[in-house]
């Protein structure tokens, strides 16, 4: 129970710092909403009354604390660019693609990279390892608007497997969405899938030579029992640090994949948001990013003290 | 009935090296082991040993080549010519094996009973619920005590003891007919040490299981085998009955192995002091929590007296957490959290320690790290820094051609060598040497012992030697101060200690030792235990003198006077028991044993 309110009010202490940050640092950027809404060749008075309806014209600390005051409710105020909707509801239509993206890039990055990771590292230096190693290479190294027009290329002009750029939105038909979002899915995960195998696998390596393990084998063991009974667990450890930074990332958006397949996720609405100066949008997302963060690393300690009896019990 | 049950001939391994020619470390080497038998290897790192007993259990790296002609017999059957799968039904079931490091050897995240159980998983058809009682039985053989506690526990829960326990555990439940065990104990403090060998000892007895016992160690392989095999070199130099080989070595090597330690100079006593402690505390922050207001303290060290002369080899000994280890860190300045007085005449000492490589940085050459003081002491001559650099190689026992190596290139012997040069180009005369030959060979060890001997007689050294080695200790000290639970228990000049040691608790050291004569484990093994003493003596819960007075009261230090005048008389003998333990006759009954895993308060 303690545990869990250090961890609470760290969570409120970071959204806090955070939130302040990123508040002062659109105030000191040049330009702001309404000068951007209504052009360069507004009157100053037309500038002027559209502050005064933003609420731009008071100082800093007074709009701060009146945002956090709505914030606090659930209340993040109205979007400048999008005049008729709430930044909630924004978010709202928003954030369910970008989740159900983010939950199958993770099915796939942790599906296909464990099993390649052990492959690699069983038979490090012999040819399966190889190959594992120039393909994460090869896919590392494409960037990640390249490795999209492929996918979209291949498999959706000459596989004709899905269309590109006939995206549903799961609110209209969650099916239909999913199937569309397979394919950028990939896109998203063969990166870090190259990645994580190699962290795994240099995991697993860095434990095969230990002195349980020697134990292990003298016991009877076959490698593959040693693998999966003794060694996997203990490499796995420094992973899950690595994964869970992986998945913070792809929950946040991922700004090219979405663009390249035409996604109307957070990734875009951060990206328009900022081109048009739409802060109370932004401020949203900010406070959607760092808590995904903060959530992750708490999970994070916990998936620590399941996998490791050592933090558990000290 | 045969009696034969393990048969090497001519067992030859070798190992590629990088321009692929054949690197020879076990050569042509022939050994029995009958059944029930103990039979010792004994030799440095490098002789082959380990490589034997690994290739006999099958666990030889992929690179490791076996001459063809090699044979291994097990219990009539050819080890070296099965194939995996047969080979597998062998390991942990007929023939299991035991390592030095038992905290490394278990695996950390794997529970006590799922590990001993895992080899009557692989090698029987049990329930899960035979397979726990099997696994409780194994334990309580080996003397655990909690053992329903201990079953759900992880390794890292646990003593240095009571792992090599589990590991003892581990490797009996399918009843092997033979035992390696690759030092056992090289890794564990004395005390324990003794347990484990006396336990190793019973297993024999008991279930007639054969022993390989491999051990650096001569007075452990005395102490355990009926036969011995010298190993230099990756043959076998000499063998025999275990007890005539080490009286009477035929063979040069062996006779450079049981040759006696090197012997220190006669004290002279100075009466000046270099370091001056009283009513010393050292403590450690406990816990630092978020909300928790300011760092708890821990006392690890509890005000202790003492004084340090100059120019005398002042030992310090005690089971790991005593707090030898915090209290030099207080000396050298490293934790500064303390109470009392500490004065110290000097600068603050150099520290050697048990392991060089990790203490001295390997991206640097040797001459590069050892003119590292002299810059900052401010000598800026190029040419005079290396020529002080090479006149301390040349007195270290290396050479010149040593400046333009690298740590890596070096020996363990070699490398302390550097850390005691490199603590001497400091300039200081005051040297604490913690544990400073633990890590290394027997032979290297002496050469050491007999370097450090030398540079103290030279140049005026003072050190505080740390070691658990007994034998060590009485060879190179003057006065020997023995710590229990961060307290000083006895203190005395080194011939007084060791024969007439006052306190329970050095008489428990001493008997532990596996002496040079055949020697007495101490007796009488009972359940620990663990009493409570509210304000009492901290060996009350150990102690087979023990009396009503000592639970309720801490005896204070007090100056009992030397017996032994060899170093002048009326010197002192410091001692904290309210018993004189020449005239008692200890309670059998009420020896405990270690407590284990309770040494730490």
């Amino acid at each position: 129970m303690r545990y869990f309110l250090k961890k609470l009010s760290s969570l409120i202490i970071t959204l806090l710092v955070i939130s302040l940050l990123s508040f002062a640092a659109f105030s000191v950027i040049p330009g702001d909403a309404a000068l951007a809404k209504l052009g360069t060749d507004a009157t100053p008075e037309a500038v002027e009354q559209l502050r005064e309806k933003y609420g731009l014209d008071k100082p800093l600390p007074e709009r701060y604390l009146k945002w956090l005051a709505g914030a606090v409710q659930g209340d993040f105020g109205a979007s400048y660019r999008y005049s008729t909707k709430t930044v909630s509801e924004l978010i709202a239509s928003r954030l369910p693609v970008t989740v159900i993206m983010a939950v199958m890039s993770f099915i796939i990055i942790i599906g296909v990279s464990i099993p390649l990771g052990i492959i690699a590292a069983k038979y490090s230096h012999k040819p399966p390892d190889t190959v594992i190693n120039v393909g994460s290479q090869v896919t590392m190294a494409i960037p990640s608007f390249f490795l999209g027009i492929i996918i979209t290329y291949i498999f959706g002009i000459i596989l004709n497997l899905f269309k590109a750029g006939d995206y549903i939105s799961p609110q209209k038909d969650f099916w239909a969405c999913v199937r569309y979002l397979i394919f950028p899915s990939i896109a998203v995960a063969l990166p870090k899938i190259a990645m994580v195998v190699k962290y795994l696998r240099n995991s697993l390596l860095a434990e095969v030579n230990k002195d349980y393990v020697r134990t292990a084998y003298s016991k009877g063991n076959t490698k593959d029992q040693v693998f999966k009974k003794h060694i996997f667990r203990n490499a796995l450890i420094p992973v899950i640090t690595f994964v869970a930074m992986v998945a913070a990332e792809i929950l946040a958006g991922s700004l090219v994949i979405e663009q390249v397949f035409g996604i109307k996720g957070m990734g875009n609405l951060l990206v328009t948001s900022i081109s048009s100066r739409d802060y109370p949008v932004v401020q949203a997302a900010v406070i959607y990013i760092t808590s995904v963060v903060v959530i992750i690393n708490f999970a994070v300690d916990i998936l620590y003290q399941l996998a490791d009896p050592r933090v558990r019990y000290s | 009935m045969s009696v034969e049950l393990l048969k090497i001939t001519d067992l030859t391994v070798s190992f590629p090296n990088k321009d692929g020619s054949l690197h020879t470390v076990v050569d042509h080497l022939n050994l029995e082991v009958r059944k029930g038998q103990i039979v010792g290897i004994v030799g440095e790192s490098g002789s082959g040993k380990s490589m034997t007993s690994l290739a006999v259990m099958g666990l030889l790296s992929e690179d490791a080549i076996v001459d063809p002609c090699s044979s291994i017999r097990f219990n009539g059957m050819e080890l070296l010519s099965m194939s995996g799968d047969e080979r597998r039904k062998v390991q942990g079931n007929t023939m299991s094996m035991i390592f030095q490091e038992p905290m490394t050897s278990l695996n950390p995240v794997i529970r006590i009973k799922d590990q001993v159980g895992e080899v009557l998983k692989l090698h029987t058809d049990l329930s899960d619920e035979e397979i726990y009682k099997k696994v409780e039985e194994a334990l309580n053989n080996v003397g655990i005590h909690d053992v329903p506690e201990l079953m759900d526990k992880y390794p890292h829960q646990l003593s240095g003891g009571q792992r090599q326990r589990v590991m003892i555990a581990m490797a009996i439940i399918n009843d092997p007919d033979v035992l390696i065990a690759d030092e056992p104990t090289t890794a564990l403090d004395v005390t324990v040490q003794a347990q484990i060998l006396k336990l190793l000892k019973k297993i024999n007895e008991v279930t007639g299981c054969a022993i390989l016992f491999i051990s650096h160690d001569l007075n452990v392989i005395k102490e355990v085998c009926q036969r011995v095999i010298v190993m230099y070199k990756g043959v076998i130099v000499e063998q025999g009955r275990a007890l005539t080989v080490l009286k009477s070595p035929q063979h040069e090597y062996t006779k450079r192995l049981v040759a006696s330690m090197p012997d220190k100079a006669e004290p002279q006593i100075s009466q000046e002091k270099i370091l001056h402690a009283e009513n010393l505390s050292v403590y450690y922050p406990v816990k630092k929590g978020l909300f928790s207001s300011g760092a708890k303290h821990s006392a690890y060290v509890h005000e202790v007296s003492f004084d340090i002369y100059n120019n005398e080899i002042f030992g310090i000994v005690g089971e790991s957490g005593c707090g030898k280890s915090t209290l030099v860190k207080a000396i050298v300045g490293i934790n500064k959290d303390i109470t009392g007085t500490l004065e110290i005449n000097d600068e603050r000492p150099q520290m050697v320690f048990q392991d060089p490589y990790s203490s001295l940085n390997p991206a640097k050459k040797i001459g590069w790290i050892m003119e590292e003081p002299l810059k900052l002491k401010g000598v800026r001559d190029r040419a005079e820094r290396k020529k002080l650099v090479n006149e301390m190689l040349n007195e270290i026992g290396l050479d010149e051609s040593y400046a333009d190596r690298g740590i890596s290139e070096l020996s363990g012997g070699q490398r302390q060598r550097i850390s005691i040069g490199l603590s001497l180009m400091r300039g200081d005369k005051f040297i604490i040497a913690d544990e400073p030959v633990s890590a290394l060979d027997v032979t290297v060890q002496s050469q050491i012992l007999k370097l450090l001997l030398k540079l103290h007689d030279e140049r005026d050294l003072t050190y505080i030697f740390i070691s658990h080695d007994l034998n060590v200790v009485r060879h190179m000290c003057n006065r020997i101060m023995v710590m229990y639970l961060g307290r000083v228990v006895e203190l005395a000049d080194v011939n007084e200690l060791y024969t007439n040691a006052r306190h329970p608790y050095t008489r428990f050291l001493f008997d532990s030792v596996i002496g040079e004569d055949a020697k007495k484990i101490p007796e009488g093994v009972k359940p620990a235990e663990v009493v409570e003493t509210k304000g009492g003596c901290s060996f009350y819960p150990r102690c087979r003198y023990r009396c009503d007075k000592c639970r309720e009261q801490m005896p204070d230090l007090i100056d009992i006077g030397s017996e032994d005048t060899s170093a002048g008389p009326g010197r002192p003998h410091m001692l904290r028991c309210f018993k004189d333990i020449t005239k008692e006759t200890p309670e059998v009954n009420r020896i405990s044993e270690l407590p284990e895993g309770k040494l730490r308060q």
